[in-house]
């Protein structure tokens, strides 16, 4: 009798189980937590049919037995909002184990146990609670591997028959399973309490444990893997951040060749998967253009162009590190085993992540990043995707930009800057401010900058002619006068609605404004006029806009900060103009 | 009389922040007595919350109290917000709170009616009577020089699906951006208004089709986020020249925030699933996090903004003109979300125009 009685309370628990994961699913949005709610019922029987069983049972069996009860009922009552009274039981659950914790018909419980409490508080916000629990079931789980080791039980298995029990294969997966999830937890408490390195290394762990245990979705692990890869180029980790790339896109692959769970994939599944390849597409971009820009940053001398002595150093240094290299590579980093793990490399050698020095270095890289913009933009395309489109498009002109910092030619490096004019111009007389402010400043910036560049190239190859022609005179004149335009249209975009400028400047256009008035000034100074009365008009002018940047931070002394080096040119130019004008004013009426 | 909130000094991009304190169900406030109260109005724009051991002080645009009528509600908060929709401009008005706060009272009125008329209507028919008003006004002083032609289309953002409330046999639908026209939900239906009265009838038949849910904590929860969207486009005939206008209106009623956890506004949960191979998912949401703070340095996020966020990015932060109503119950027993919301509503008030502009020429200066 005993027998049977217990193969009723098996089959309860099991119901309860099947419904709380299976049925909830399907629960109408009326009603979200019916099953839930049926689940709990079950649950509460089983329960005192437990407790009527209890005289004669062995002591230990019991406690175990009512743990997982308690268990279940605590993460029934959390599911469904219930936060105290799920306390209660999970508490309750850790305390029947606290004894036998170690023990391979726990341990996993235990473990699960001390997850959900970790959820329970972080939803109170006490994430330093949490904490506590999840990195106590960390070390739970590191002392049980090291001192046992063995597949332990799963906590459903207390309510089975015994020839039902698991295999050793699935007790092992499900423990695991279990123990990943404390890491993803720990993941997230981390990025909370902003631990933010170890936050990342927690990540990059739970998706190295998926692949090793085959817990995931390929398109979902790639794009957490190039999300992944944005955090390394931050920290300017370029071999990190490539290895999560390439994994990124070797996973990916594989999403098209899995035949898909649902077999009527429609149209918009196909549509988000171009979406996915796309995003990844220009994860490689910004790995491209950081590259460069870092690269640029090393070799830079103060004026902003390519410091000769430095890239020899720098090339020598490299020489030095990559004897030194060949010792072997970190290994902590790599995903997968060994088929992905091949291919993933093979992935690697076709861009550097090394720190290019010369051209063509750099266009390697930069024809990498080209070719993935065309396949971003084969998704993102303008109409549908506005703002996407024209990200991609910056970052094409940020790529040519510092390419075109390598570039020793100048005449190939205004084509360059060309280039960007080509593509940004006609996008930004499309585009509507009013919905688009914040992208319309951003290009206007960028194109006023791209004329200012292209201006100073055409003066520097003026200066090496013996007189300037007046072709040349003319090219600099109208990239100047197109560079102010497109300045003066930024400046007007922090107009208030009637028109006026700010008196005082809102922190985030601080500095794009002032440099903005800066290079006007200078842009002025830089005019070629034969005509000495315009000449001087053009000073005056330029005069105007030094002396806005010197009076205001005059007045709000708190925006020297922001434009140190400018600000004291302008001072400079201020003293010195009025003389200058004085000179030329004397040249024009030489009898006053 | 209220003090004047819009003076044109304090304008600026920042979103506005009203509070709105509602009274306690009747039955509560006699048993609990005062000592059953979480906060107290202190001033117009402060608010006092009873934490221990030291109390909180929050101050916002402006703070309302439960006497406050929903007439003064609507001219300190939406009023602005209409006449500058006239003018061209973008407008949004949000209301947040945890379920029970009186979102749904503020905004629409008595949830039992659907009559637009009665003295206790919120601030989206009050919008409409306004809007209205100022169209029929306007009208009468251009005479046929000037026309205008409103739009309406009403969604429904649900576990981030958009299903269209004007059309429930309407499938799932997209957000789409145009280069001219800005984000936009591809296929829903565009309701031609001439009157208030014709908006506060579609706005009641699209209002039975939302979801809501009840669950032994919560009576009645709306799991969902409703968006109103006016458009008025007014054509001006100067001799030959024809001057278009064309602005948005958008009235949001958010889904109750206790709800919200799992999307940016809070962040925070670490969220189990039923399914135990898709419960990873948010992964994702935790490595976002952790590139956002990233320093400034050029990357790529692979997950996009929610649909709310992405749908109203013009209005957090961009061209618009945007005011928070964040909806509190004074109970004691409400303090967490309380103070939750007070908290959003603080954190809103920091929300501006983010124009950031690439620019990298420091150093450049020769």
């Amino acid at each position: 009798a005993a027998g049977s009685g217990w193969a009723a309370v098996c089959e309860k628990f099991r119901t309860a189980r099947t419904l709380s994961a299976v049925e909830s699913r399907k629960d109408p949005e009326t009603e979200p937590y019916r099953s839930k709610y049926s689940a709990r019922a079950l649950l509460q029987e089983v329960k005192q049919l437990l407790s009527a069983a209890e005289e004669g049972g062995e002591a230990r069996l019991l406690a175990v037995r009512r743990a997982v009860l308690e268990y279940e009922l605590g993460v029934n009552h959390t599911d469904t909002e219930e936060l105290s009274a799920g306390e209660e039981h999970l508490q309750r659950c850790t305390q029947l184990l606290e004894p036998h914790r170690l023990s391979p018909d726990c341990v996993s419980l235990y473990i699960q146990a001390q997850n959900n409490l970790g959820i329970l508080w972080s939803e109170r916000d006490e994430i330093k609670t949490a904490q506590t629990y999840l990195e106590s079931a960390e070390a739970l789980y590191n002392q049980y591997m090291k001192e046992d080791g063995n597949p332990p039980l799963d906590p459903s298995e207390h309510f089975m028959a015994e020839e039902e029990k698991l295999t050793d294969q699935e007790r092992s997966k499900r423990f695991e399973k279990a123990y990943t999830h404390t890491l993803y937890y720990l993941a997230q408490v981390y990025q909370h309490l902003e631990m933010i390195e170890k936050a990342a290394q927690y990540c990059h762990t739970t998706l190295k444990r998926q692949l090793e245990y085959c817990g995931y979705y390929p398109v979902e692990w790639a794009l957490n893997a190039a999300t992944l890869s944005q955090y390394y180029l931050s920290k300017q980790c370029f071999m990190e951040s490539r290895h999560c790339l390439a994994a990124a896109s070797v996973i990916f692959s594989q999403a098209g060749q899995v035949p898909s769970t649902e077999d009527n994939e429609t149209e918009q599944d196909q549509q988000d998967l171009r979406q996915r390849k796309a995003e990844i597409a220009r994860c490689w971009i910004k790995y491209c253009l950081n590259l460069l820009q870092s690269a640029r940053k090393l070799l830079e001398d103060n004026v902003g162009e390519l410091d000769p002595d430095r890239q020899l150093e720098l090339k020598a240094q490299r020489k030095k590190e990559e004897d030194e290299k060949e010792k072997g590579r970190k290994k902590a980093v790599l995903f997968g085993t060994s088929d992905i793990c091949d291919s993933v490399l093979a992935m690697e050698e076709k861009v550097s992540s090394v720190y290019p020095l010369d051209f063509q270095e750099a266009r390697e890289i930069f024809l990498v990043g080209q070719n993935y913009v065309q396949e971003a933009k084969e998704f993102f395309q303008v109409d549908g995707y506005v703002t996407d489109h024209i990200e991609i498009v910056q970052d094409h002109s940020a790529l040519f930009k510092v390419l075109a910092f390598f570039e020793e030619d100048y005449e190939r490096r205004c084509k360059m800057h060309k280039r960007r004019i080509d593509m940004l111009e006609p996008i930004y007389a499309d585009l509507n401010p009013q919905y688009y402010l914040l992208i319309s400043r951003q290009l206007q910036f960028e194109l006023a900058d791209t004329y200012y560049e292209m201006m100073d190239l055409k003066v520097a190859i003026g200066n090496r002619l013996e007189e300037l022609d007046s072709h040349t005179i003319k090219k600099i004149n109208s990239l100047a006068q197109l560079a102010i335009k497109y300045y003066e249209l930024f400046l007007d975009s922090l107009r208030n609605p009637d028109k006026v400028f700010p008196e005082q400047l809102e922190e985030d256009v601080l500095r794009p404004a002032m440099v903005a008035k800066f290079h006007i000034a200078r842009l002025y100074g830089k005019l070629i006029t034969s005509d000495s009365k315009k000449q001087l008009e053009n000073m005056q002018t330029s005069l105007e806009y030094y002396t806005f940047l010197v009076d205001y931070c005059e007045k709000y002394p708190d925006a020297v900060r922001a434009v140190e080096t400018e600000l004291e040119l302008s001072k400079e130019m201020v003293g010195l103009l009025p003389t200058r004008m004085e000179r030329l004013r004397a040249k024009l009426c030489p009898f006053i | 009389a209220l003090p004047s909130l819009n003076s044109p000094s304090v304008e600026g991009d920042a979103i506005k922040v009203y509070v709105r304190v509602r009274p306690p169900s009747e039955g509560t406030a006699l048993t609990d007595g005062d000592q059953g109260l979480c906060l107290s109005v202190l001033s117009s724009n402060t608010i006092r919350l009873h934490s221990k051991p030291e109390p909180k002080i929050f101050t916002f645009d402006y703070v309302a109290n439960m006497e406050t009528t929903q007439e003064s509600v609507f001219s300190s908060v939406a009023k602005n917000i209409v006449e500058s929709c006239m003018n061209g401009y973008n407008g949004t008005i949000f209301a947040y709170g945890q379920t029970g706060s009186g979102k749904t009272f503020t905004m629409m009125g008595p949830s039992d009616s659907d009559n637009f008329t009665h003295s206790l209507r919120g601030v989206i028919p009050r919008s409409f009577e306004y809007l209205f008003f100022l169209i029929e006004r306007e009208k009468e002083k251009a005479g046929s020089a000037k026309s205008f032609l409103c739009k309406c289309s009403f969604i429904e953002i649900y576990n981030e699906q958009i299903f269209d409330l004007l059309d429930s046999a309407s499938a799932g639908l997209f957000l789409r951006e145009h280069i001219k026209k800005g984000v936009f939900v591809d296929g829903a239906v565009e309701q031609v208004l001439s009157s208030a009265a014709e908006a506060c009838q579609v706005l009641t038949m699209g209002w039975r089709n939302r979801r809501v849910a009840s669950t032994s904590m919560n009576r009645e929860s709306s799991r969902s986020h409703a968006v109103f969207t006016i458009t008025v486009e007014s054509m001006e005939k100067n001799n030959e020249i024809v001057n278009i206008r064309s602005s948005l209106l958008n009235l949001v009623d958010l889904a109750g925030s206790e709800r919200q956890k799992d999307t940016h506004t809070e962040g925070l949960r670490l969220k189990e699933a039923g399914n135990i191979n898709r419960s990873l998912s948010c992964l994702g949401q935790v490595i976002t996090a952790l590139v956002d703070v990233g320093n400034g340095k050029q990357r790529h996020i692979c997950y996009r903004d929610s649909k709310l966020t992405f749908l109203l990015r013009d209005s957090l932060g961009g061209n618009a003109k945007t005011c928070i109503i964040a909806n509190v119950h004074p109970g004691s027993r409400c303090f967490g979300e309380t103070l939750s919301t007070l908290n959003f509503a603080q954190r809103a008030k920091l929300i501006k125009n983010k124009a950031v502009v690439n620019e990298d020429t420091q150093g450049n200066v020769s």
